[in-house]
C-alpha cells in the first residue's frame, strides 16, 4: 500500500471515497452488458442470468470487497461496532441511564477532588526550580518550626553552604490613600535578593537592589500586577513615579507579572499585593536574636538535599546556642520543602478526601460491571445467535469491548461535565486556608486524569461480561432455557453488592464520626459570646497618629461615634480578638518569679483593650476588677490576667497585687495586676484555651485596632453604618474586615466543616449506588424466578415463604456487607486522625447510625422486588418466558 | 479453466489492467473482463469481486483515473484510463515480469523465451 492509497482509504473510512451507489451503478453496468451479451448469444433470460453470475461471482460479495478497498477495515468494523452498540445503548434506556449515571458521578467526583488536590498539591510552585526552594525555621522545643531575628538570620548567610541565597519577610501593611479613599494593603518587607531566589522576574522596571535594603532608606515597592491594574490603572508609566503610604513617599520601581502568584506572604494564603525592602541592619530596630517575628527561605545549591541543609544548619544554630546561651533554645532548625510547608496543613485533609472519593469511583465501577453482567445474561442468547451465525469469538468481545467503552466515553463526558459544577461547589465550601486554591480548575492534566479513570473504569467493567462470554459455552446457550442463571456469575454479582454496601458504610461511618466531631466542637464554650457582635479593623498609622496622644483622642471619639449609632448596646476597641487570625505573645515576666534566663519565661497571648471590652465579649470576671475610665496614662500600670495564667505562674497563690513586666524583661514599666477573668479560646476551638494577659489600650496603645459592636439585634445589618461613622470621623484612617465575630468562630470549624460536607457527600453518593446495586441484584433474582415463584404460589406456599425464599439473598448480602464495612471503618476512621475531635474514631454513635442507615436504605432497596414478588399471578407466572 | 479470484495472483491482475488500458485506451468495466477473456482464449474469468477492488486500488494509487461515460451499446459506465504515473508503473512492472518470467524459464528448463 502506497502513501496516495493509504491517503484515499482514510479519506475513504471518514466517508469521503466513492460512494456505494457509485459502485453498485458500475458493477450493475457491467452485468447489464454482459447479460445483454449473453442474450446476443441466443441464451434464454434465465440462461443469460445464470451465466452471468457465475462470471462475475456474486454482487454483494463484489460490492463489500470493493468497500473493503474503499477504506480501512477495521475502522468499518469499528464504526459498525458503534452504531450497532448505541443502538443497544438506546434499546435499554433503564440500563444506560443507570451505568451512565453512576459513571458520571465516580468520573466527576474523582476529577473535581483531583483538581483541587492537583492545584493544591501536585503543581509544582510556579517559581524557577522550586524543588530547591526551601522554608527554615529554628524548631522550638514543641517541634514546631519557628520564625527567626535578624541577627540570626545574619548569621546563617555568613555560616551555611548549603544555600545559593537565603532571604527572610516581614509583614508590611501600609495604608494607600488614593482619591481620599483609605486601604489598607497586604504586603511584605522581603531581603533585597527575595525575587532573584524565587526566580522569577518582574513584567515592568526591576527589583530591589543590596544599597534600597537598608535601615536609613527603604522607600521603593514593587507592586503586584493586581494592584497595579486596580489602583492605578494599569498605567505603564508608574515605574519611577512616588506613591505616598502612612505619609511617606514610596518609589515605585517594578510591577510583577500577573503570573506571579503571591503565595509566600506572612501568612502564606493572604495574597502580598505589594512589596518593600526589609531596610534592616544587625544592631537597628528589631534585629535582635530574639525578636523572633521573620520568615525565612532558602534556594538549596543543586545536588543538596533538606535533611542534608538541615543538618548542618543545626550545627550552625549549636555554635550560635555556645555563643549566645541565653538567647536560643536547645533545639534544631527545620529545614522544609517550600511547596511542603505550604501545604502541610491541607495534604492530609486532601488525602483523605481523594481515598473517600477513589471509593465512591470503585463503587461506581463495581456497579456497572454488575449492570453490565446483568445484562449479558440476559444477552447471551442474542451472542449465542451471532456465534452460531459465524461471529469470531474475537469480533464478539470487540463488540461488547467497544459497548463498554461507548458508555464510558459517555458517561466520562458527563462526568466531566459534572466536575465542573462539584468544582464549583468545592472552592465555595473550601476553607479560606487551603493554599492555592485559586489555581484550581479543569486543566488539561485533569482531564486527563478523567480519561484515565474512564479508560481503567472500562478496562475494570469490560472484563466481567468479556470473559463471561467467552467462557460460556454460547452454542449450548441457544438450546438451554433463557431464564435460568450461570451459578459463576451470580456469586460474582453478590461479591460485588457486598463490596459496594462495605464501602458505602465506610464511607458512612467516616462521614458519621466527622459529624459528630463538628458539632462537638461547635458545642465547645470560646469562653466569650460571639453573638450579635460586629468586628472591624482600624489602622491609626501615619504622622498624624505617631505619638499616643492623638490615637487616645481618636479611639475616644471612635467610640463615641459607634455609640451614638442605633442599635448599638457597647462598643470596645482592643488591638486583637480571638478568632480574628491575630497572634500577639509576649514574654511574661513576674517580679520575684523571674527564671535566671528570661528566654524561659513564659509567652502570654496579650490583648490591648478598651474598659468595655470584657462587657462586650461577655467574659466573666474571675476575681478583682477590670479597667475602668480611672485607668489612664498617668496612673498606675495595670494588667489583668486569665485563669490559665494565673494557674500557670502562681499556681494556687493569689496573683493580684503581683508585678510584672510584657514583652521586655529589662525594658518598660511594671504593672499591677489588678483581677482575674475567664479563659478564651484563641484560635482553636479544639485546643484548650492559651494563657491571657489584658493590657488598658489608654496605658500602652496600639495602632492595629479591632472595633467591638455589640449590636442589640443583628451583628451584621450594622456593618455599614458603622463603617460610615468611622470614616466619617477621619476618611484617610482605612476601615476593613467587617465581620461578625460569630461568623469568625465558626470559621475555625471551617476546615473540619468541609471534611465533613465531602465526606456526607461521598458518602451519600456511595450509599445511592449501593442501593441501586443492591435493588438491582434483587430484583433480577425476582425476576429470574418468576416462574419458579408462580409454581411455589400455586402448590399452596404462603406469601411470607416465598418473601423469605426470594429476600433471603439480600439479607445474607447485607449481613456481609455490613460486617465488611464495619471492619473497614474501624481501619480507616483513625486516618481521620486530628479531624477527630470530642468522640473516638470508633463512636459507637457514629458507627450504629452509619450502620442503620445502611440497613435502612438496603431495606428500601428491597421494597419494590419484594411487593412485585408478592404480586406473582401463579396462572400468568407459569406460562412467563 | 482458471478463473477464481485464488488463482490470480494480484499483481498479475493489475499488470494486466494496466496493459490492457494501455493497448486501448479508456475502456470501462466489462470492456476491461471481456478483453482479458478474449486475450486468454476464454482461460480467465474476472470476477467482479477480484476487478473492482483492483481497479479502485489502481485508482487509490493514481495509476488509473475513472470518469462516467456511454459505452458502445448506450449504456452508462465507468470508463477507466492509464493515467501518467500509471504508465511509468507499467513499464516497470513489465520489466520486472519479463526478468521474472525469464528466470522462472529457465529455471523450468524450458530453454526458450516466453511468449508475451
Amino acid at each position: 500500500m502506497n502513501l496516495r492509497e493509504l491517503a484515499s482509504r482514510i479519506a475513504g473510512a471518514l466517508g469521503r471515497g466513492r460512494s456505494d451507489r457509485e459502485i453498485a451503478a458500475d458493477l450493475a453496468a457491467h452485468r447489464d452488458e454482459l447479460e445483454a451479451f449473453h442474450l446476443r448469444r441466443g441464451l434464454t433470460a434465465e440462461e443469460a442470468r445464470r451465466a452471468v453470475r457465475f462470471e462475475l461471482g456474486g454482487e454483494v460479495q463484489a460490492l463489500e470487497a470493493v468497500r473493503d478497498q474503499r477504506s480501512l477495515p477495521f475502522v468499518d468494523a469499528l464504526r459498525q461496532d458503534l452504531r450497532y452498540g448505541l443502538r443497544m445503548l438506546r434499546r435499554a434506556p433503564g440500563f444506560t441511564a443507570a451505568a451512565v449515571l453512576t459513571l458520571a458521578i465516580g468520573i466527576g467526583a474523582n476529577t473535581a477532588i483531583f483538581s483541587v488536590v492537583d492545584a493544591v498539591l501536585l503543581r509544582p510552585l510556579p517559581y524557577a526550580d522550586p524543588d530547591r526552594l526551601v522554608s527554615l525555621g529554628e524548631r522550638t522545643r514543641a517541634g514546631d518550626p519557628e520564625r527567626v531575628g535578624y541577627a540570626t538570620f545574619i548569621d546563617w548567610e555568613a555560616r551555611s553552604r548549603s544555600f545559593e541565597s537565603l532571604a527572610v519577610m516581614r509583614s508590611f501593611q501600609p495604608t494607600l490613600v488614593v482619591n481620599g479613599e483609605a486601604e489598607r494593603l497586604a504586603g511584605v518587607r522581603v531581603t533585597w535578593s527575595y525575587f532573584e531566589m524565587l526566580g522569577v522576574r518582574p513584567a515592568l522596571g526591576r527589583t530591589f537592589t543590596q544599597e534600597e535594603d537598608r535601615p536609613d532608606a527603604w522607600h521603593e515597592v514593587v507592586l503586584s500586577d493586581g494592584l497595579w491594574r486596580r489602583r492605578f490603572g494599569g498605567d505603564p508609566t508608574i515605574v519611577g513615579r512616588t506613591v505616598v503610604m502612612n505619609d511617606l513617599p514610596y518609589r515605585v520601581v517594578g510591577v510583577m507579572p500577573a503570573s506571579f502568584p503571591p503565595l509566600i506572604s506572612a501568612k502564606y494564603y493572604t495574597a502580598a499585593e505589594i512589596w518593600a525592602p526589609l531596610g534592616y541592619a544587625v544592631g537597628v530596630g528589631d534585629s535582635c536574636r530574639d525578636c523572633r517575628h521573620l520568615r525565612a527561605f532558602g534556594r538549596l545549591r543543586p545536588g543538596v538535599s533538606a535533611a542534608a541543609a538541615a543538618a548542618e544548619m543545626t550545627s550552625v544554630h549549636e555554635q550560635l546556642r555556645a555563643q549566645y546561651p541565653t538567647q536560643y533554645e536547645p533545639g534544631s532548625v527545620a529545614v522544609v520543602p517550600l511547596g511542603d510547608a505550604i501545604t502541610a496543613g491541607a495534604r492530609p485533609q486532601l488525602l483523605l478526601l481523594l481515598g473517600a472519593v477513589a471509593c465512591v469511583l470503585v463503587i461506581a465501577c463495581a456497579n456497572v460491571a454488575n449492570l453490565l453482567l446483568a445484562r449479558s445474561e440476559l444477552r447471551r442468547r442474542e451472542l449465542a445467535l451471532r456465534v452460531v451465525l459465524g461471529a469470531g469469538r474475537r469480533r464478539i468481545a470487540a463488540q461488547l469491548l467497544t459497548e463498554t467503552a461507548l458508555l464510558s466515553a459517555i458517561g466520562g463526558a458527563c462526568g466531566l461535565l459534572l466536575a465542573a459544577i462539584a468544582m464549583r461547589g468545592v472552592s465555595a465550601v473550601a476553607p479560606q486556608t487551603l493554599p492555592r486554591l485559586g489555581e484550581v480548575g479543569i486543566d488539561l492534566r485533569v482531564a486527563l486524569f478523567a480519561c484515565v479513570v474512564v479508560i481503567v473504569a472500562a478496562a475494570l467493567v469490560a472484563l466481567a461480561p468479556i470473559r463471561q462470554a467467552s467462557r460460556d459455552d454460547l452454542r449450548g446457550q441457544l438450546a438451554v432455557d433463557s431464564r435460568t442463571t450461570a451459578a459463576g456469575a451470580g456469586r460474582v454479582r453478590a461479591l460485588l453488592v457486598v463490596a459496594d454496601l462495605a464501602i458505602a458504610l465506610t464511607l458512612l461511618a467516616g462521614a458519621a464520626v466527622m459529624l459528630r466531631s463538628v458539632t462537638s466542637l461547635a458545642r465547645v464554650n470560646p469562653g466569650f459570646d460571639p453573638n450579635r457582635i460586629l468586628s472591624m479593623r482600624i489602622i491609626l498609622g501615619g504622622r498624624t497618629y505617631a505619638e499616643d496622644p492623638a490615637v487616645r483622642a481618636y479611639q475616644t471619639q471612635a467610640i463615641e461615634h459607634l455609640r451614638a449609632l442605633p442599635g448599638v448596646a457597647a462598643v470596645a476597641l482592643a488591638d486583637q480578638i480571638p478568632f480574628g487570625g491575630d497572634f500577639d505573645c509576649r514574654g511574661f515576666h513576674v517580679q520575684g518569679r523571674m527564671k535566671p534566663n528570661a528566654v524561659d519565661d513564659p509567652c502570654i497571648q496579650r490583648y490591648g483593650t478598651t474598659p468595655a471590652y470584657l462587657s462586650v465579649m461577655s467574659i466573666p470576671l474571675k476575681r478583682g476588677r477590670f479597667f475602668t475610665a480611672e485607668d489612664g496614662e498617668t496612673s498606675q500600670p495595670v494588667a489583668v490576667v486569665s485563669e490559665s495564667t494565673a494557674r500557670l505562674v502562681w499556681g494556687t497563690a493569689d496573683p493580684i497585687g503581683s508585678v510584672v513586666r510584657i514583652g521586655s524583661a529589662v525594658r518598660g514599666p511594671w504593672c499591677t495586676i489588678v483581677g482575674v477573668v475567664g479563659d478564651v479560646r484563641h484560635e482553636d476551638l479544639a485546643a484548650p484555651p492559651i494563657p491571657a494577659v489584658y493590657m488598658p489600650e489608654s496605658q500602652s496603645t496600639d495602632s492595629f485596632l479591632v472595633a467591638l459592636v455589640k449590636s442589640s439585634s443583628d451583628a451584621a445589618a450594622l456593618a455599614p453604618s458603622a463603617i460610615a461613622a468611622v470614616r466619617q470621623l477621619d476618611p484617610s484612617v482605612p476601615v476593613y474586615g467587617a465581620a461578625s465575630v460569630a461568623a469568625l468562630v465558626n470559621g475555625a470549624i471551617g476546615e473540619r466543616l468541609f471534611v465533613m460536607r465531602l465526606l456526607a457527600g461521598f458518602a451519600a453518593v456511595g450509599l445511592l449506588l449501593a442501593a441501586v446495586g443492591l435493588y438491582g441484584l434483587v430484583a433480577y433474582g425476582v425476576s429470574q424466578r418468576t416462574r419458579e415463584v408462580g409454581l411455589r404460589l400455586a402448590l399452596g406456599a404462603t406469601s411470607r415463604e416465598v418473601l423469605r425464599l426470594l429476600l433471603s439473598k439480600g439479607v445474607t448480602l447485607l449481613a456481609a456487607g455490613l460486617a465488611a464495612g464495619v471492619a473497614g471503618a474501624v481501619l480507616t476512621t483513625r486516618l481521620l486522625g486530628s479531624l477527630v475531635f470530642g468522640v473516638s474514631p470508633l463512636d459507637p454513635l457514629a458507627f450504629g447510625g452509619a450502620a442503620l442507615t445502611l440497613v435502612a436504605v438496603a431495606v428500601a432497596a428491597h421494597v419494590i422486588p419484594a411487593i412485585r414478588a408478592l404480586r406473582i399471578d401463579p396462572a400468568l407466572a407459569l406460562r412467563h418466558d | 479453466m482458471a478463473h477464481s479470484k485464488r488463482d490470480i495472483m494480484q499483481g498479475t491482475l493489475d499488470l494486466m489492467v494496466l496493459k490492457t488500458l494501455e493497448t486501448i485506451g479508456s475502456l470501462h468495466g466489462y470492456g476491461i473482463a471481456q478483453r482479458l477473456q478474449q486475450v486468454s482464449d476464454d482461460a480467465l474469468y474476472v470476477n467482479q469481486g477480484t476487478l473492482y477492488p483492483a481497479l479502485l486500488r489502481l485508482e487509490q494509487r493514481g495509476w488509473i483515473a475513472s470518469a462516467w461515460g456511454t459505452s458502445e451499446n448506450n449504456r452508462r459506465a465507468r470508463f477507466y484510463s492509464l493515467t501518467r504515473a500509471g504508465r511509468k508503473q507499467l513499464a516497470l512492472e513489465e520489466a520486472d515480469w519479463q526478468r521474472t518470467a525469464s528466470i522462472m524459464a529457465r529455471l523450468l528448463g524450458r530453454g526458450e523465451e516466453p511468449a508475451q
